[in-house]
């Protein structure tokens, strides 16, 4: 091998690199990785600051790496969620109280309401604290927290693409869900549509009217779409069987059921403590196995080819993996103490950042700039002469 | 649409800050030494911590009060959960015990949320007379025991109906039997005083000293003697935190749990609030991300209307 050998190599592999880094799509699965793992972090921890730092780093990379796809504007929508679900929280526990202790700091006070000498378990009003409500506010926060990890994943990865990486055996399930999950987008696309041509025909009517005028011509397109969408799958052989026989079905059928039977039992052990954990961790396993049996016989059944597959390249290993830098720093809790990770707010104090954990959460945030640029979105199709 | 993300972003962060206004406590029940329990005044609280090697710790405390009060008390103190509050006693630990460790440990229990019913404090009545413990269907916070009952927490599982899993000793080993108050002067020497049937010497399993707490031997108070009324209480709260000695052997020779009388402490000193940088760091991370994110999707806006300009 000569330099100039060696030297040619070097310059096709960094340029290898480059492309990777070209405006493309993140392959989908990289991002649920990612999201995922940030919210096995966040379900770790109740310390506010470091869940505070994870909806940043979500709100971070969500802001700089989403697409101009529809999907891609739910982000807005999960935060929005999460709100309800912090207030919802917060509400709960002011009304239903849970005790004020001595050295509470009481907010305000809401009327008493009476309990029965047998339901004096339960107190329905009374003064609300500080300290519950906070509690209650930072339980919330992490509820909002993994929601926002779900809604980042959906918002970044292109769901069309990332059923494309299911196993064969789930071919027919996954198509129903890719048709299900294109139905909302389409909807809100049809409804602008309509809304947009009455703007044209000056259609002035309001109330019961206009919804008789939206929903029609709405129903109407939704209609046609399903019945272009049956007409292109059937096209294209879908819901055929190949040349799986009546056994290999009924096979594979009694392994994904008893598998996932085995999931069930294992991942019920493994939670519940009065469970044996033996028995959890063999259903657990028992079931895995079953599952990717039943999984590889299903997925002889059919071929597929794929168009223009998704590729794995360096961009996609370290988003995943600064992802699983959270997820594991925080799952271990080594290095830290753990007990940093649930401060108690009794007493009252203000909250502590241990360094690693805050580390490896700011670290997931390198996914913003690991992860290739969106694709830019192609410009709507102009009418001809209707360009200056 | 990014600024919105951003301002709901920042609007989910800020709205749990609120303004604190804190507030005179209420009066709380007030230690007493365990020699002012009656038959008939004064409630004995009982908490076997024996499952970490503890003694079954028992002390005295006024009336009217709650359960909860009374664990918080002449060196009680416990902590809730953070799902349920204060309310669920998920900790329970004592200043005459191990140093004051709560029990069961963050490495055992993280108290974030309901503890299994495998392994929590149950609260268990018996009141006065009465032969057997009810398990409680009322809360520590909810529940006011009445004068000369027992209030017993132990660690373990039980079901909902306490059918199952309940403590393993009678009422009767733990509850005052004197019917007047018993004020005797700090014990001077090691005259053994005459000891209760019911209390054993330590078992195995069930040692009497905690681990790695006060020895009781060497405090400054030894006193053998623990009848109910001869208590070595006296003990000023400033001293060491520390339990006064198992009762020594008795002369029935039945089973039970070593029974400690603890000793009333004061409350501890106020714990430091903390240091605020932390929280002023995170909202400096914040506003950097908000700051970047604003200004990478503004470029890229711009890019995009560079490259397809309308």
């Amino acid at each position: 091998m000569t330099p100039a050998d060696g030297g040619d190599r070097l310059a096709a592999y960094a340029s290898r690199m480059r492309a990777a880094r070209l405006p493309r799509g993140l392959h989908p699965v990289a991002w649920w990785l990612w999201a995922l793992a940030l919210a096995t972090a966040a379900s770790r921890t109740s310390n506010p600051l470091l869940l505070v730092l994870v909806l940043a780093v979500l709100g971070f990379v969500v802001t700089t790496r989403r697409t101009a796809a529809p999907w891609a504007r739910a982000f807005h929508y999960y935060l929005v969620m999460a709100l309800i679900v912090i207030a919802v929280r917060v509400v709960f526990r002011s009304v239903f109280a849970s005790g004020i202790t001595a050295d509470d700091h009481i907010l305000f006070r809401l009327p008493r309401v009476p309990t029965p000498e047998w339901y004096a378990g339960i107190q329905i009003g009374g003064p609300v604290s500080l300290e519950a409500t906070l509690s209650a506010a930072v339980d919330g926060l992490r509820l909002a927290c993994l929601l926002c990890c779900v809604g980042a994943a959906n918002s970044l990865a292109n769901p069309k693409r990332a059923l494309k990486a299911l196993p064969g055996a789930l071919y027919e399930l996954g198509v129903a869900v890719t048709v299900a999950m294109s139905v909302a987008p389409q909807l809100v696309e049809s409804v602008q549509r309509v809304a947009r041509a009455r703007r044209l025909r000056a259609g002035r009517s309001r109330g019961l009217r206009a919804v008789r005028a939206v929903a029609l011509p709405v129903l109407h397109d939704a209609l046609d779409r399903s019945l272009r969408l049956a007409a292109a799958m059937d096209s294209r052989g879908y819901g055929r069987t190949g040349t799986a026989t009546r056994a290999s079905r009924q096979l594979t059928g009694v392994l994904l059921l008893t598998g996932m039977a085995g999931l069930c039992v294992g991942v019920y052990g493994l939670l519940d403590p009065g469970v044996p954990r033996p028995v959890g961790l063999g259903g657990l396993g028992g079931g895995v196995v079953l599952s990717v049996a039943g999984l590889a016989v299903g997925g002889r059944r059919v071929s597929r080819s794929r168009y223009r597959p998704d590729r794995w390249q360096w961009p996609e290993l370290v988003v995943a993996g600064c992802g699983a830098v959270a997820a594991v720093v925080l799952t271990v809790g080594t290095g830290y103490d753990p007990a940093e990770l649930n401060p108690d707010l009794y007493p009252l104090r203000w909250p502590t950042l241990p360094v690693l954990p805050t580390v490896a959460i700011l670290v997931a945030a390198l996914a913003a700039f690991a992860a290739p640029p969106p694709p830019r979105p192609r410009p709507a199709p102009v009418p001809a002469g209707a360009r200056p | 649409m990014t600024r919105r993300i951003l301002a709901t972003l920042v609007a989910a962060v800020t709205v749990p800050a609120a303004a604190i206004v804190p507030v005179p406590a209420p009066a709380s029940a007030d230690p007493l030494p365990i020699g002012r329990c009656t038959t008939s005044s004064g409630v004995v609280l009982a908490v076997d911590f024996r499952s970490w090697g503890g003694p079954l710790l028992r002390s005295c405390g006024t009336t009217p009060t709650t359960g909860y009060e009374l664990l918080n008390q002449g060196g009680w103190k416990t902590t809730g959960t953070q799902h349920d509050g204060p309310g669920f006693i998920c900790r329970i630990s004592h200043a005459g015990f191990d140093n004051g460790t709560p029990y069961p440990t963050p490495a055992d229990e993280k108290c974030v949320l309901t503890p299994p019913a495998s392994a929590y404090w149950s609260y268990w009545h018996a009141d006065p007379g009465a032969d057997t413990w009810q398990y409680s269907q009322l809360g520590a916070m909810s529940y006011q025991p009445k004068p000369g009952s027992v209030d017993l927490w132990i660690f373990g599982g039980t079901d909902i109906g306490g059918t199952r899993g309940g403590p393993t000793f009678s009422p009767d080993s733990v509850r005052a039997h004197n019917a007047t108050p018993v004020t005797t002067a700090p014990p001077t020497g090691g005259a053994p005083a005459p000891t209760r049937a019911p209390a054993q010497p330590p078992v195995p399993g069930a040692p009497g000293t905690p681990p790695g707490g006060a020895q009781p031997t060497t405090g400054p108070t030894r006193s053998p003697a623990v009848d109910i009324g001869a208590t070595a209480s006296t003990r000023p709260p400033t001293g060491p935190p520390g339990t006064a000695p198992p009762t020594s052997g008795g002369t029935a020779p039945q089973t039970g749990p070593a029974v400690v009388d603890a000793v009333p402490t004061s409350a501890s000193a106020p714990t430091e609030r903390g240091s605020a940088r932390p929280l002023l760091f995170t909202l400096g991370a914040l506003a950097v991300f908000a700051i970047a994110g604003t200004a990478l999707a503004a470029r890229r806006r711009r890019h995009t209307a560079d490259a397809w300009p309308e």
